[in-house]
């Protein structure tokens, strides 16, 4: 649809419409706004980011459970060596009582 | 559907900013509101930009979104607008580039005070040079209704001239 020849006052409309400048911050604003904006991501990555997550969670598991084996290990050797102490502790308190138990009956013969 | 044209955010905002923001303060009248609603709309393209097919379907999209989200600022926010009467009149005596200067200034103001669909059409004629159909398109009106605006919006800045602005304005 065609307009009519412009008379003055839309001459004027015109020149006083033209457009302005943007501030000179306007784009370094946008441009800051538009990197720290949360960009939606595609499937693959997703798929990719939940399969290393459920890797990493498998190895972290499996290191949790071998350092639980480990240290019930070093617990049941600790309790070995404990026993074997007082086992030995037993039998030299033993001795020491049929020694004694011996050296009495003599003195009272 | 698929398109060969590969949008360049940068490159888009470099090319339209100035665009963006002057449609939003004359809708406005309030720059620093005109510089949200630039920021908005850019980001809000970011987001669809891979909708975008061309040159001129980003800058139809940028032109009929800062109007929308313009409309929306203005329904939101009323704007204190300055009254700008005061400061030509004393400044009558000054030289013609800011006589010019001057005569934009009491022009965006009896902008001001047109209805938005009046403002809105006027803005997109005289500033971006739109025919009726393709402002009717921006605005999602039908044509008609559009030229109305257009003839109204004149005849009521014509009637503000007459008044004020008659050392500047012949035959109307």
């Amino acid at each position: 649809m065609e307009f009519e020849p412009l008379d003055e006052l839309e001459r004027e409309l015109r020149q006083a419409f033209k457009r302005q400048q943007a501030p000179l911050s306007l784009k370094r604003k946008i441009m800051a706004r538009s990197s720290s904006a949360a960009k939606p991501q595609s499937h693959a990555v997703l798929w990719q980011r939940l399969a290393a997550t459920l890797a990493l969670a498998a190895v972290l598991s499996g290191a949790a459970v071998l350092h639980h084996r480990e240290e019930q290990r070093k617990g049941e050797a600790a309790r070995q060596q404990v026993l074997t102490a007082l086992r030995i502790t037993n039998r030299a308190l033993e001795h020491m009582n049929k020694q004694l138990t011996a050296h009495h009956r003599a003195s009272h013969e | 559907m698929a398109h060969d044209w590969q949008p360049d955010f940068e490159q888009l905002v470099d090319e339209h900013q100035s665009m963006v923001f002057s449609l939003a303060l004359r809708m406005t009248g309030d720059r620093g509101l005109a510089e949200e609603i630039a920021q908005d709309v850019f980001l809000e393209l970011d987001r669809y930009l891979s909708k975008i097919e061309s040159a001129a379907h980003a800058c139809f999209w940028l032109r009929r979104v800062a109007m929308s989200r313009s409309a929306d600022a203005l329904r939101r926010r009323k704007v204190r607008r300055m009254d700008l009467w005061v400061e030509v009149e004393e400044h009558h005596g000054a030289e013609p580039e800011e006589r010019t200067s001057m005569l934009s200034a009491r022009l965006e103001e009896m902008l001001a005070n047109l209805s938005e669909p009046q403002r809105a059409a006027l803005i997109l004629r005289y500033q971006e040079d739109l025919t009726l159909n393709e402002i009717a398109a921006m605005l999602e009106s039908p044509v008609a209704t559009v030229k109305s605006n257009l003839q109204r919006g004149l005849k009521l800045l014509r009637a503000k001239a007459d008044t004020h602005l008659k050392e500047f304005v012949r035959g109307v």
